[in-house]
This record gives C-alpha cells, sequence and structure tokens, in this order.
C-alpha cells in the first residue's frame, strides 16, 4: 500500500504528541520531586510486536531499553484490557532496580483477542529499597540493591493488586511517596491509550498501522544517510573508569567500530570483565548509548524508534562491564557506565568524522544521596540527585558549562525547595571556574555543590572522572577530574569517587563535577599535560 | 470621553478608539527605530486636540530580551551563588545535540557580584550582612557604569531585611535596582532571580520609551497593558517593565474574551495565526493566567495570561525531509523573501498553498495594495509535487494539513493537557490568516463553531481598551496541613490586600470599582506543582476538585501544603458595548457578492462565491463553500460549514462533522 508523504508528518506529529502528552501527565501528577522537579521519566508507544513507534525526548539512557522491557513484559504473559504491567529487573528487560517501567496494552477493538499497540512510561524511584536510602548503593550483588520485580500484573482489569502493591511498599522506605509516584505512572499509560485508540478512531487500526511501520522505515532511512556520511574504515578506542568503589580500579571499556556503508557494527566485546561493585551496566544499557549516539548525529528532527537501531549492530560479551549477567550489582551502570559507553562510542566517531563529534564531558552523573530522619519533624527523608558539569569542546564552539551532557538531561532542585524539604543547607552553587580542558574551543566547566546537614545522615555518592579526566581531542587539553569532599569541624577529607559514610548534623559534602575536554590545539598558549 | 487603544506591532500599529457611542479604527506602519512616533501620529489623527486617554501595549520591553538591547545590569546576590542564574536548571534544551549552547545569562559573570549574609527557610538570619560589606560594591558598580541593578538573595521573600539595606546603601549611586523580594515574593531562586533580572534589565529602556512618550502625551491619562490582561499606569510600568512582556498578545486574548462574553461565547480557544508564528490560548469563562511562563529561555514567573505559541504560520516553509516526507516549518520565509506570490520568495509556504487552492484572492487580498502573483506559483508546486509523487493540488492541500497538524497540537497542549474537552469550546480566530485555517481545525478537533470577531486584525488593540487594571500580588508561605487555618490564611493575605487596595486607588480607580480576588497556591504534601485555587470557605474542597479536572485524580485523606497566597486587584472600569447592528435578514445583500471562483476543496475544484464582509448584514447565512475577503483577514467557509452573521457583526461558522 502507498505511503502518503502528508500523512507520514501527520502522524509523526501525532504519535510524538502521544508520547509527550504522557509525559506531561506523568510530570503533573507525580509526588515526588525527582519526577516532577528532575523529571527523571520517559514515555514511549510501541506497536503490536513491541517495536517502539516513538519515544518522547526525555532521557536518552531510556532510549534503547525500553522496548526491551516491553518485550519483556509482552513475554511475560498476556495482557488484557485494563491490565498493566510493572518491572525493574535489570536481567528481565529493566536497567537498574530504581527505574521502575509500567506497560500497558492498548486495545481498539471491542473483540480483539491481541493489543494493537502497548504504551510505556519509565520513572525513577528515589527509593526501591535495598542497603542504602536512595537505592543508588556501593553494592556488590543486585540483591542489596532494592526490591527486584520480574514482570508483574499490578493492575488487572482497572484495579491494582493491593496485596502486590502493599507487598511492594512495605520494601521502600518511603512508601507515601512510592504510591503517588505509581499512580501518575498509571495515569500517564491510561494518558496514552486513550490517545492511541482516539488516533485509531479518526483513521481506522489499519492505517495507523501502516504509518507506525513508515515512521520505523523513515527513521531507519535517515539514520543510514548519517552513518553513510562517515567514511568506510574500523576506528578503535578504549577508555577507563576509575574504580567499582569496591576493590577494581581502572575499569577499561573498548570498542571497535566498522562502518560500511549505511551500517555501523559496534564490538564491545574486549571489554573488561563485569566486577564486584555496581557500575556494571546490562545490555539494554549499551544498546542505548549507541543509540544515543546515532541519534545525536542525525541533524534532522526524527521519531526516536526501532527504526533508528537497524542499521546497527552492537555486540558484546556476555559477563562484561557492558554486559553484565545476574546477579551482579548494576546500580551505577545506568548512569556511569552507560556515559562511559558514549565516550568510547564518541573517541572511536573522532577518528572517523572529527568535525562530528565532541570532545569527552563530564562523563558521570555525580549520584549523590542523602537518608536519614530529619530532626526537625522526626519523619526520614531521601533525597537524591544528579548534578551537571562540563561539556566537551567541538570543532566549531566551545563546550557548555554545568549542564547534564548524553544520557541524562534532568533538572536539578532548586536551593529554596531542597531546605524546606530537608535538613540542608547548601552553602555553595557556582560554577567550577577554569576546570574545562583548555583547545581550540574549549570544554564547559563543571560545577561546585556545598550541602551542610542539619541533621545526622547517610551520605552515598558514585561518581566517575575522579582519576581519569574527561579526554580532550586533537590536542585539547582533558577536563579537571571532579572531586569529592568532607569537612568536619574545618578538616577537610577528600574522599574516593564512590563511597557511603554516616555524617554528623554540621558535616558539609562538597561536590566539584569534572570539565569536559578542550578540542583542536589552543593557538599562542603553551601546551602541557 | 475619547479613549484610544493602541497596539504596537511589527508591522503595523493599530488603533481602535471609542467615543461615547462611536467607535473606530485606524492603522499605520510601525516605525521601529521609535515605535513612539507612530503612537504619536496616531493620536493626533484621532484625538485632533481634544482630551483622551490611552491604553497602550508596547513590545519594548520584549524587543529589548529578544535583541538582547537591554540595559547593562548588574546582579548583587549571595556570595558563593553568584552563578545559579548561570547554572539556570542545569539541563540542555536540546537533547540530542552535540553542540548545544545555552542562551547566555542577561547578566555576564563580571556583573554578578556575591555577598555574604544568609536567611534560611523560616525567615531566621543565620548569617550577617553588614552595611561595609555592601559598600564594597559601591566603587566595582561605579567602574563598570552598569546602568540597572537586580539584587536577589535566598529566601528574601520571608525576610526581605538584606535586600532592603543593599537598596539604602547603593542608594547614593543613583541606579535603578530591582529587589527579587518586590519583583516576585516567591520560592525558587533562579526563577525569582530571573524575573529580578528581567526586570532590572528591561526597565531603563521602558522609562526611556514611556518619558518620551508622557512628555508629549502630557496630562492625558496613560496606561500601559500587560502580560496579565490588565492594564497599569505608566508610572508603575517604568518600575515594573518586566509585567509589560508579551502584553500584545495578552490584548488580543482579553478582546477575545470581552467580544466573546458579549457576544455569548464565554468558552473559547482563540487562535491568531499570524506569519511566522500562531499563539493559541484557552479561555473557560475568565482569562487564563500562567506563572510559568519564559521568554529567550529565561523564565519570568509573574502571572501572565496563558498563551501558547508555536513556530508555524503563513509564512512556514514546505519541503521534502531526508525521509522523504513533506514538512512545513519551522522555518518561515517571514516578510523577506516572504512567500513565492509575493514575487521574491523562492520557496512554497502556506500562504502560496492558500493562494494556489484559490482561498486567497488576491484582488482584495489587503485591499488588493499587494501584489499575490499565481503565476509565480505552478512551475513550483508542479516541482516539489512531482518529486512527492503527488498532483500539485494534493501537495497544497497537503501543505495545509501539515500546517494544521502543528496547529492543531498547540490547541491539544492548552486544552486535552490540561483537563479540557475542545469539543466544549468555540474557536475563536483573529489575526490576518486565523480564518483561513479556522474551519479545518475545528473539525479536526471536533469543536463545533467558529467565531471571527469583526476586525479581526485590530482584536489586540481592542482588547487592551476593555481591560481592566490589574495589579497581581504573591507571597510564598509554605504552610503545611495542620498550619493551615482560615485566620493564619486571613493574616497573609491582609497585607496584600492592602497593598492591592493602595496601588489601585493610586493608578487612580474609585474605592467601590476595587476587587479583590484572593487565590491559594496548593499542592499535595510532596508535590512540586501548584495548583491556583480561589480562596473561600471550600478551599479544601475547590482544591481536590480542581487537582481532580487537572490531573485526573485526588486524594481527600492526602495531606495539603497551601505554597503561596496571591491577591488580584481589579479596577473595573465600565466596559464599552459595542454598537448593535439591527436584524435584516438571512438573504446576503446584493452588493456582499463579489465574485464565483473555482476553489479546491478536498481535492475538488468547487464553484465559490466570493463576498466582501463589510458589506454583511446581521442575520445573513452564509453556506459554504464561499470565501470572505475584507482588508486585512480572509475566512474561508468550507462545504462542511455554514456561517452566520450575529448582531455585533461577527460570524459564527457552523462546522459539520
Amino acid at each position: 500500500m502507498s505511503v502518503n508523504p502528508v500523512l507520514m508528518q501527520v502522524f509523526k506529529n501525532r504519535f510524538a504528541a502521544i508520547a509527550e502528552e504522557m509525559g506531561v501527565t506523568l510530570n503533573r501528577t507525580a509526588f515526588s520531586p525527582n519526577i516532577k522537579e528532575r523529571r527523571d521519566f520517559s514515555c514511549a508507544i510501541f506497536d503490536r510486536c513491541g517495536d517502539m513507534i516513538a519515544q518522547a525526548a526525555h532521557i536518552p539512557v531510556h532510549l534503547g531499553s525500553m522496548p526491551l522491557s516491553v518485550k519483556a513484559a509482552i513475554g511475560s504473559g498476556s495482557m488484557r484490557e485494563g491490565d498493566m504491567v510493572m518491572l525493574n529487573n535489570p536481567f528481565q528487560g529493566g536497567t537498574h532496580l530504581p527505574d521502575i517501567t509500567l506497560v500497558a496494552p492498548v486495545y481498539t477493538g471491542s473483540d480483539d483477542t491481541e493489543p494493537s499497540f502497548y504504551v510505556a512510561n519509565r520513572a525513577h524511584h528515589s527509593d526501591v529499597g535495598g542497603m542504602t536510602s536512595g537505592s543508588m548503593p556501593l553494592s556488590t550483588s543486585i540483591y542489596q540493591e532494592g526490591v527486584i520485580i520480574s514482570p508483574l500484573k499490578i493492575v488487572e482489569n482497572g484495579e491494582i493488586d493491593r496485596k502486590l502493591m502493599d507487598f511492594l511498599l512495605t520494601n521502600v522506605r518511603t512508601p507515601h511517596e512510592r504510591e503517588g509516584d505509581f499512580a501518575a505512572q498509571i495515569m500517564a499509560n491510561l494518558t496514552g491509550a486513550q490517545r492511541s485508540r482516539d488516533l485509531v478512531d479518526k483513521y481506522g487500526l489499519a492505517t495507523v498501522n501502516r504509518y507506525a511501520d513508515s515512521l520505523n522505515d523513515y527513521s531507519e532511512r535517515i539514520t543510514r544517510q548519517a552513518i553513510a556520511a562517515i567514511p568506510d574504515g574500523s576506528y578503535e578506542f578504549e577508555d577507563f573508569l576509575d574504580g567499582d568503589g569496591i576493590k577494581q580500579k581502572n575499569i577499561r571499556l573498548a570498542v571497535r567500530l566498522e562502518i560500511d556503508g549505511d551500517e555501523a557494527l559496534l564490538d564491545f566485546t574486549d571489554c573488561d570483565r563485569q566486577v564486584s561493585g555496581s557500575v556494571n551496566a546490562v545490555y539494554a544499557i549499551t544498546l542505548s548509548a549507541v543509540l544515543y549516539v546515532f541519534r545525536a548525529l542525525v541533524s534532522e528532527d526524527i521519531p526516536t524508534n526501532a527504526g533508528c537501531l537497524r542499521p546497527l549492530q552492537v555486540i558484546t560479551r556476555k559477563g562484561t562491564i557492558v554486559d553484565a549477567e545476574f546477579p551482579a550489582a548494576v546500580a551505577g551502570g545506568n548512569v556511569e557506565t552507560s556515559q562511559r559507553i558514549v565516550d568510547v562510542v564518541l573517541g572511536a566517531l573522532a577518528r572517523a568524522c572529527p568535525e562530528k563529534v565532541p570532545a569527552a564531558g563530564q562523563g558521570t552523573m555525580n549520584n549523590t544521596t542523602i537518608g536519614g530522619i530529619d530532626e526537625r519533624t522526626g519523619r526520614p527523608f531521601t533525597y537524591y540527585e544528579t548534578l551537571a558539569g562540563g561539556v566537551g569542546g567541538t570543532a566549531r564552539n566551545q563546550g557548555e558549562s554545568a549542564v547534564h551532557s548524553h544520557m541524562t538531561n534532568t533538572l536539578n532542585t532548586p536551593i529554596e525547595a531542597l531546605e524546606y524539604s530537608y535538613p540542608f543547607q547548601v552553602t555553595e552553587y557556582s560554577i567550577r571556574k577554569n576546570s574545562g580542558g583548555k583547545g581550540r574551543f574549549s570544554g564547559g566547566d563543571g560545577l561546585v555543590r556545598e550541602i551542610r546537614l542539619l541533621s545526622d545522615a547517610e551520605v552515598t555518592v558514585l561518581s566517575e572522572r575522579r582519576s581519569h579526566p574527561p579526554y580532550g581531542l586533537f590536542g585539547g587539553n582533558p577536563g579537571k577530574p571532579g572531586r569529592n569532599l568532607i569537612y568536619r569541624d574545618s578538616q577537610e577529607r577528600q574522599m574516593p569517587g564512590k563511597f557511603s559514610e554516616r555524617l554528623h548534623k554540621g558535616d558539609c559534602i562538597r561536590i566539584e563535577t569534572p570539565g569536559g575536554g578542550g578540542y583542536g590545539v589552543t593557538p599562542d598558549t603553551d601546551e602541557h599535560s | 470621553m475619547l479613549i484610544i487603544g493602541v497596539d504596537t506591532g511589527g508591522t503595523f500599529t493599530d488603533f481602535i478608539w471609542k467615543d461615547g457611542d462611536q467607535w473606530g479604527e485606524y492603522k499605520l506602519l510601525s516605525t521601529p527605530a521609535n515605535p513612539a512616533e507612530a503612537v504619536l501620529e496616531g493620536i493626533e489623527h484621532i484625538a485632533a486636540n481634544r482630551d483622551y486617554s490611552l491604553v497602550h501595549g508596547s513590545t519594548v520591553a520584549t524587543n529589548a530580551i529578544l535583541e538582547k538591547r537591554g540595559a547593562l545590569t548588574a546582579l548583587i546576590t549571595n556570595r558563593k551563588f553568584e552563578d545559579v542564574i548561570e547554572i539556570a536548571r542545569q539541563n540542555r534544551g536540546r537533547l540530542y545535540d552535540f553542540f548545544y549552547r545555552k542562551n547566555q545569562p542577561l547578566v555576564p559573570r563580571e556583573l554578578r557580584f556575591g555577598l555574604p549574609g544568609r536567611v534560611n527557610q523560616v525567615g531566621e538570619i543565620i548569617e550577617e550582612l553588614t552595611e561595609a560589606d555592601i559598600e564594597t560594591l559601591l566603587d566595582p558598580l561605579a567602574t563598570a557604569e552598569v546602568e540597572s541593578i537586580a539584587v536577589s538573595f535566598l529566601f528574601s521573600f520571608n525576610n526581605p531585611e538584606h535586600e532592603l539595606m543593599v537598596r539604602k546603601v547603593l542608594a547614593r549611586l543613583g541606579i535603578p535596582l530591582s529587589l527579587s523580594h518586590e519583583t516576585l515574593s516567591e520560592f525558587r531562586e533562579y526563577e525569582r532571580t530571573s524575573t529580578t533580572v528581567i526586570n532590572a534589565y528591561v526597565s531603563p529602556k521602558m522609562r526611556r520609551y514611556i518619558t518620551f512618550l508622557s512628555d508629549r502625551i502630557g496630562e492625558h491619562p496613560f496606561r500601559i497593558m500587560q502580560s496579565n490582561g490588565g492594564s497599569i499606569s505608566a508610572e508603575t510600568a517604568m518600575r515594573e517593565s518586566v509585567r509589560t512582556i508579551l502584553s500584545g498578545p495578552a490584548g488580543g486574548a482579553v478582546g477575545a474574551f470581552e467580544l466573546g462574553r458579549m457576544a455569548g461565547f464565554p468558552r473559547l480557544i482563540t487562535f491568531d495565526m499570524g506569519g511566522t508564528s500562531t499563539d493559541v490560548a484557552l479561555i473557560d469563562g475568565k482569562l487564563p493566567l500562567t506563572m510559568e511562563s519564559s521568554i529567550a529561555e529565561y523564565p519570568v514567573k509573574v502571572p501572565m495570561i496563558d498563551i501558547h505559541t508555536v513556530g508555524a504560520g503563513g509564512g512556514s516553509i514546505a519541503s521534502i525531509d531526508a525521509g522523504g516526507s513533506l514538512k512545513v516549518g519551522p522555518e518561515s520565509a517571514g516578510a523577506d523573501p516572504g512567500p513565492i506570490c509575493y514575487g521574491k520568495g523562492e520557496k512554497i509556504t502556506v500562504t502560496d498553498a492558500n493562494l494556489f487552492l484559490g482561498r486567497l484572492i488576491p484582488d482584495h487580498f489587503l485591499g488588493g495594495h499587494m501584489d499575490l502573483d499565481l503565476s509565480l506559483l505552478q512551475q513550483h508546486f508542479a516541482t516539489l509535487a512531482e518529486k512527492l509523487k503527488l498532483s500539485p493540488t494534493e501537495l497544497a492541500e497537503g501543505v495545509l494539513d501539515v500546517a494544521n497538524t502543528t496547529m492543531d497540537r498547540a490547541i491539544k497542549v492548552i486544552s486535552v493537557e490540561r483537563g479540557f474537552d475542545p469539543r466544549e469550546f468555540t474557536l475563536f480566530s483573529f489575526g490576518g490568516a486565523g480564518g483561513l485555517h479556522a474551519a479545518y481545525l475545528a473539525r479536526d478537533l471536533n469543536m463545533p463553531q467558529v467565531f471571527i470577531p469583526r476586525n479581526p486584525g485590530i482584536l489586540s488593540a481592542a482588547g487592551m481598551l476593555m481591560s481592566d487594571v490589574i495589579k497581581d500580588y504573591s507571597q510564598t508561605v509554605m504552610l503545611n496541613d495542620e498550619e493551615i487555618a482560615e485566620e493564619t490564611l486571613e493574616q497573609q493575605f491582609q497585607p496584600l490586600e492592602m497593598r492591592g487596595r493602595e496601588d489601585l486607588r493610586e493608578e487612580g480607580v474609585a474605592a467601590e470599582r476595587i476587587e479583590l480576588e484572593l487565590y491559594l497556591d496548593m499542592r499535595y504534601q510532596g508535590q512540586s506543582y501548584e495548583i491556583m485555587v480561589p480562596y473561600g470557605a471550600d478551599f479544601r474542597e475547590q482544591f481536590h476538585r480542581l487537582h481532580e479536572k487537572t490531573y485526573g485524580y485526588c486524594n481527600r485523606e492526602k495531606a495539603i501544603e497551601v505554597v503561596n497566597v496571591r491577591v488580584r486587584a481589579l479596577g473595573r472600569p465600565e466596559k464599552p458595548e459595542f454598537p448593535r447592528l439591527p436584524y435584516v435578514g438571512e438573504r446576503l445583500p446584493a452588493a456582499a457578492l463579489l465574485d464565483e471562483r473555482p476553489v479546491f476543496f478536498d481535492g475538488n475544484s468547487e464553484k465559490t462565491r466570493i463576498i466582501q464582509r463589510d458589506q454583511l448584514q446581521h442575520g445573513n447565512l452564509i453556506d459554504g463553500p464561499a470565501i470572505l475577503v475584507e482588508y486585512s483577514a480572509t475566512v474561508v467557509v468550507p462545504p462542511f460549514a455554514t456561517g452566520r452573521v450575529d448582531q455585533f457583526g461577527n460570524i459564527i461558522l457552523t462546522i459539520e462533522h
């Protein structure tokens, strides 16, 4: 059947609008600041096979992994009208435990036996149990990271399964907040399902399906064009994670990128084995990171969908840092290792098409979790936040300062909101001057966030690029590595990149995030380090 | 007494005036170098030495920001927090862009000064600020020759002592200061600081502009339109210029609201399609307000009419994207080179597609003063159509379909995404190009009717004429459930109410014409978004209901919080009524019928009447297809619509679904 170029554009808009409206609903109705203020969530619509049709531009690390969640949900048994399946198991379609995905089928005909579409959303919950508040621990096994949810039907025939929900809520530190967020996730899916049905009412299922397929072909075509513009060849790059926070240091990530016409093969088999600590990434994360890079190489506004993946082949070896096996600890793989995967793919691309990619950005999300009992109210609290840093310079411009790069794009929590909600006093929030690597186009600067605790609390930091700095390109200097500091009684203590520590009322925690790498040789300045 | 409303636009400066029962309008080319020239020329033409009062919508503040030509501004804030304004919310505006750069802050690093002193969330001073600390800034500020200063300290809305100290010590510099607790007494430091900086940045420009005008207007009362839909005295506008950003679109919304109300249409979705962008707003019996606006990526948190803008309009360019599908916009041909039919353009635009289909009538476009060249279109349409394997007519209708999807989405953002069903609203279409698309949009959105006002081209100016005097006040109070008691709230409202009454009296509003509206910004404990709830005995219940309407659920068991208290002080002038036309009948007067021409609708060429709108009379019925032409606008009545002229000369289209 023929595809009309006009309807194609119309459907492109309509599908995107569905995913975006789901996001608006989730954002507006959620309870936790993590979702509402920081917008750490994603929404997407999938076809009857679970292939992604469109995803709202929310959080890139969810890109490649959402479809695997949906497929895992489909594989777990039939979903009837009014059902929703929840999951977070990284070894069954998830990424790390705080990211909980909710999948709903969309039935469009009254006597359909199979769903016509699926809608799904994923939100980062600020606590899912486990060994430390905030569930981003320095763990050595998945079991320490929180409650594991393999695909299970949490909503059946429009009713929340109360027993399951109560069981889940019993296993988390802030049940009240979780329940509110789950309600928002349910609402988002209901919205998405309704809008999908509206679309079918207007155009008919056959037409909607035809254009869903065509949009995948469309994104595939444009992605292929972008790859075809890269010179054929084999390009290699390696970089390192500082360590796993337990025992391994200098964990190697390496990629061999082969460009062949309009297809790309990314071979990660040479990466180090999975480690004891929590920086292991499951395959879904590696796929997301690769997809992000190639999506950004496309300058057109295309739907991010299954078609984008077709020209890409991502090869990994099971049991490695980029394809971890059960029961690896994975809390940090999603947030930290994902960034390093991007760094190595970009490093390889820099050898193929130097003008199209930046030097390394901060390469970490500086995950900071603080939890305890608020002395002022006697109530428990959990605060989780990621901090921005420098972006790498490019062939055209300096890297931006104090902004999130690559795999995340979450907002900060306003200082005044923070001090209303938590027993903290923020004592500094500034740009870390001169932390970007110098170059013809310098990297952007990182930032400084310093918090004084007004109650005893447990502080966990999961950060990278504290020893291996963000690389520069073509003679540009590397960015300054980040630093984590604790002050007690005016004594400064430099902390490792990953640590968990009980701090006292009055102590300060200071995070200085890395600068981006510079690009090209600085004219008229002496070159060093 | 003669009242004049004037709206300065990019191309035209529009005037509408009322003198007793007499109404009139006037249009002049704008004078961008000094917009006041056109304003003064128009006033002289209309008033001719008579007494008058003036309400003016100005783009001076908006343009100062868009063109980055505001005052050289310094920012004084807490030490170690000077970069809050640069870090913003730490996210990037485009997700998949390796080359992304933020819009740089309006105050560069070297003009941001940090001082000691800290207030906490309950308003206690936990670190002192001394006058000596502030005095250290005297030299650097003088040396830098700054023209304006923004002052924003953390939690100043809970305790403004430090900001007031800065004002006192720096007074000797004679530089205007904007203090954050006065500009926006609400929490969230980045947004409050941004709003304060914008105020500091645009106020000196606004002051110069208003002073220039005032000097020439003399004693005549002179008010400025604000973005909240009300007007304020020119004197106040010089100090609170941030409140005048987007005053033009606000005028349009007020105009739609008042005209709709007069004609019996209180629930409207407004649709203002221009050359490069389109504004939409939802009016549900009252003007919609938002506290979440921004301009050029800078947040502005003072209340504004909630207007959503998308970058699609008559000048949007059609092209084939890399994947082979037809794309319309966001690139625009603008005024130069403009659409192909204007003579210089090379790329097909939405306007060209309308002309190609016969929906724009060259002889009547801007009264025939502008040549539209249909012959230039054939080749361009044939070429692009062939590439897309479409017929040229399919292409032209396709361009409109794709453009309409963008508009459709914009309307959904302000309706369905906020819990409103567009089917319950009337589409109020104005601006030059709105009438070409409105019936199609209404059909797509299942909206039953389209309202096209009389003189759709000068609606903003009309809105200014009909606006109330409005001043908004707010204060963050952050009361948790146990703290919310009636007397506590009354206590919080009281100072704002007093200021409202005082300020309105100063604005010249008689005490008996002052109305105060009280609102609470509420949320469930733990949420971060607030809902504005009218304050009354049942405010808790109201909150739950509004929450359910907006977000689809509510929970009466859950603890609530009152985040802000708000007071809106209104001075309601007597609303001017438009003259009513006598009922004549359904039959069109012969003089209205200009021509009959073939026009394409859904792939078919249909014989279509071309009708002179000015000749229509109350009661006239227009069966589609028909095209209504007037000086600055064209209305397409497709075969699936019927038009009717009401007693004010508005046209109501009924859409067949």
